[in-house]
């Protein structure tokens, strides 16, 4: 509740995904690189090369660091690869969405938040 | 009494049992109001987690006409473009805002998006081969990241209201199962109090009274032998007469104010 | 007489890139492969065809995975061919190669320009685009550098010499600057043809210019109606058009001036061609413009640019009726692009449970 007082600047949408993914979501223009010096950008293309820190720190930049940045887009099967940071985040901003990839389609029993819906009906 | 531990630290005085009684009435119309919110509350969430529930399986279907069109794109460009989005990437042209919804006092934030006006990273992408599929795969992606926006705004109802929803419950048992037997158990035991103190108080002034008529009476035979004697000494009979017909009825006059005083 | 001494030098590689050519996929495995419900089932389809390749994917593999597999393939029977090359036959194939280079050297602009480290660029190249002094270009790190080393060390050099400077690469567009090299290109290509004393005269020549003004043409067309609603200036967009081709002088003059389709409807009337496949385009395309109908969702029409893609099928096919060409190994190399395109959106459909619109391959056998 506290964080509601901050929600105002947040203007962004951020995105943690495999390069086809951020590539259309790029293309709908999320897209943002802050002005030089620090050029930080709104996305990373994750690979089978890039590691887990990398994504963890990614996630906690976008989530904790940023604060012009309102809904995180993660791509399932990567959010997968650091689900324990994903389930322990409840903060309601910015908001994780996890999303499906073109390789990896859509498993409602992964996501963090259904998983809690589940939960909360009872089944 | 199972709860006599469990009760305010008050003197059992009238004005503690006055407090005590608003105390109670006020914790009842709160209890029913928070009751009520949650309520509400939880319609409204119940609402919300069908809508996420419905709006994900949704998003898995809305992400794979994206991703086709950005096939297409592969397909009529012939080459893979995604580094040269992901560096022209300047300024976002898709962004959102949030604003604020009350929900029974609650205030969920939700998101809407929109694009700004002439800022346009990718307008030349393709423009020997595949521009039309880009500009069309554009508007696909900017369509699945409203619906990704819309869905976002759910979640983020749901967590607050998730949140608030716990609280409110909270709150709700807390009256419901401490704060109302404990300001009910307070008022039981001021009660109980004062009735031990009118019992004394009752008691006291049936002595007091009790001493009085002791007192009365044996006042009453020491002026019968006080008149007496005189009668002997004085031996005139007209004017002791009238005197002993007085004597009595003042006492039982006397008698009966103190028999209405000690009943009230 | 063209034929008296083709077969000397170029009969073995005349005689496989008809072999390979047989050997691409036909409508019969289309329709096997349409059926397919899972990768793994077009990947047994695909099995006659492409098995070695395929064989070191995992289960279900990502249809890039794919496309990189197929296209491997490709690679591998143009380096056989080019090795077995000899003469203007090199040369020709090697003029095959240098449009891929400029995609690649795009890549290595872009990246230089926003600093990233180009070495990661590399595997992103394609490889009939490398070239063996392409890690070079890697060493510079600023734009002027890059250019010089471009300008010495790769083929490409006539095409930035004279109508592109160091400083342009900085400031136009990277579409701008692949478009103006890629329309060199093309005209060098095409005086090559035309002007080489093995080629001159023969049906190398015909076929090859049938087919580079049909590139040409088709690249005039597509600037113009991407270009429409950008910052491109008529004038910009004029140089970008190459100067030869069955619409040149007249047609791009008018392209030059196009403002809608309706312009370009216009410019490309005196050619039947072109003028079908407008009305067809234009035809429903509704408020959206042309090539809008094979997007959206569901529909079936074609786009302008399926057309095209359709035509220089047809082309590349035909190139085969004829015997002593060099034309064959152009048109080989790009029925078999069009193949893995095929194969890519066919499984592309598949993985996204999108069958309806499964059908939008180009077959042509």
């Amino acid at each position: 509740m506290a964080s509601q007082a901050d929600y105002k600047d947040r203007q962004f949408i951020a995105v943690i995904g495999d390069e086809d993914s951020v590539t259309g979501l790029l293309l709908a223009g999320i897209g943002h690189v802050t002005p030089a010096p620090d050029s930080q950008k709104n996305f990373l293309v994750v690979d089978a090369k890039t590691d887990n820190a990398a994504i963890e720190a990614a996630f906690e930049r976008f989530t904790t660091e940023r604060k012009d940045i309102g809904i995180v887009l993660i791509n399932q099967h990567i959010a997968d690869r650091i689900r324990y940071r994903v389930d322990t985040y409840t903060a309601a901003f910015p908001t994780i969405l996890e999303i499906p990839s073109k390789d990896h389609p859509y498993d409602p029993e992964k996501d963090s938040v259904l998983r809690r819906v589940r939960r909360l009906f009872g089944e | 009494m199972s709860g006599a531990a469990d009760r305010e630290a008050v003197f059992p005085t009238r004005q503690s049992l006055g407090l005590m009684k608003a105390k109670l009435k006020g914790a009842e119309t709160g209890h029913s109001l928070l009751k009520r919110k949650s309520e509400a509350l939880t319609k409204r969430f119940r609402e919300i987690t069908r809508r996420i529930d419905e709006a994900k399986r949704k998003m898995g279907r809305v992400m794979q006409i994206a991703s086709l069109s950005l096939a297409e794109v592969t397909y009529a460009v012939g080459g893979n473009i995604g580094y040269q989005i992901q560096e022209s990437a300047k300024s976002a042209r898709f962004r959102i805002r949030a604003k604020q919804e009350n929900v029974s006092g609650v205030l969920l934030p939700t998101f809407e998006s929109y694009q700004t006006e002439g800022n346009n990273d990718f307008a030349m992408t393709g423009l020997g081969k595949g521009g039309q599929q880009v500009q069309r795969c554009r508007e696909t992606y900017a369509r699945a990241v409203e619906a990704l926006v819309e869905l976002a705004s759910l979640q983020t109802a749901f967590v607050i209201l998730d949140e608030v929803i716990k609280v409110v419950n909270r709150r709700v048992n807390a009256i419901e199962h401490v704060i109302i037997p404990r300001t009910e158990n307070t008022i039981k035991y001021i009660n109980s109090e004062l009735d031990e103190l009118d019992r004394e108080e009752f008691y006291r002034l049936k002595k007091v009274a009790n001493k009085k008529q002791r007192d009365t009476a044996a006042g009453d035979a020491e002026m019968k032998k006080k008149k007496e004697e005189q009668d002997k000494v004085d031996a005139s009979g007209q004017e002791n007469k009238e005197q002993e017909e007085t004597g009595p009825t003042d006492i039982l006059a006397d008698a009966a104010a103190e028999d209405e005083d000690v009943i009230f | 007489m063209e034929g008296l001494f083709f077969n000397v030098n170029n009969g073995y590689i005349e005689g496989i890139v008809r072999g390979y050519r047989n050997g691409l996929l036909t409508s019969a495995n289309y329709t096997n492969m349409t059926q397919c419900e899972s990768i793994d089932d077009l990947k047994l389809q695909l099995g006659p065809a492409y098995g070695d390749f395929l064989a070191s994917l995992p289960p279900n593999p990502s249809t890039s995975s794919l496309a990189a597999k197929t296209t491997d393939k490709l690679v591998s029977e143009f380096r056989y061919v080019r090795a077995n090359a000899v003469g203007s036959l090199a040369k020709f194939m090697d003029y095959l190669t240098y449009g891929y280079m400029i995609d690649n050297v795009a890549l290595l602009i872009t990246g230089t320009l926003h600093e990233r480290d180009t070495r990661e660029l590399l595997e992103r190249c394609h490889p009939l685009g490398w070239f063996e002094t392409m890690p070079v270009l890697c060493v510079a790190t600023n734009i002027e550098e890059l250019y010089n080393s471009v300008l010495i060390e790769t083929p490409l050099a006539p095409y930035f010499k004279g109508s592109l400077s160091h400083q342009d690469l900085d400031e136009l567009n990277i579409e701008i600057v692949r478009n103006t090299l890629y329309k060199n290109y093309l005209e060098d290509f095409y005086h090559f043809v035309n002007a080489d004393p093995d080629m001159a005269g023969t049906p190398t020549a015909e076929v090859m210019s049938e087919i580079l003004e049909f590139e040409a043409d088709r690249r005039a067309i597509n600037i113009t109606l991407n270009s429409f609603g950008t910052e491109l200036s008529k004038a910009d967009r004029k140089k970008l058009y190459p100067n030869f081709g069955l619409l040149y002088p007249e047609g791009t003059l008018m392209l030059s001036r196009a403002d809608d389709f309706e312009g370009v409807r216009l410019a490309v009337e005196g050619v039947q061609d072109y003028k079908t496949f407008c009305e067809a385009a234009g035809l429903g395309g509704g408020p959206g413009g042309p090539g809008n109908m094979a997007g959206g969702t569901g529909s079936d029409g074609r786009s302008l640019e399926d057309m095209f893609y359709q035509k220089e099928m047809e082309i590349s096919k035909m190139a085969f009726t004829r015997q002593f060409t060099y034309g064959i190994v152009y048109a080989w190399v790009k029925l078999r692009e069009q193949e893995i395109r095929n194969i890519t959106w066919i499984a592309e459909c598949i993985a996204q449970n999108q069958k309806e619109r499964i059908n939008n391959y180009i077959s042509v056998f």
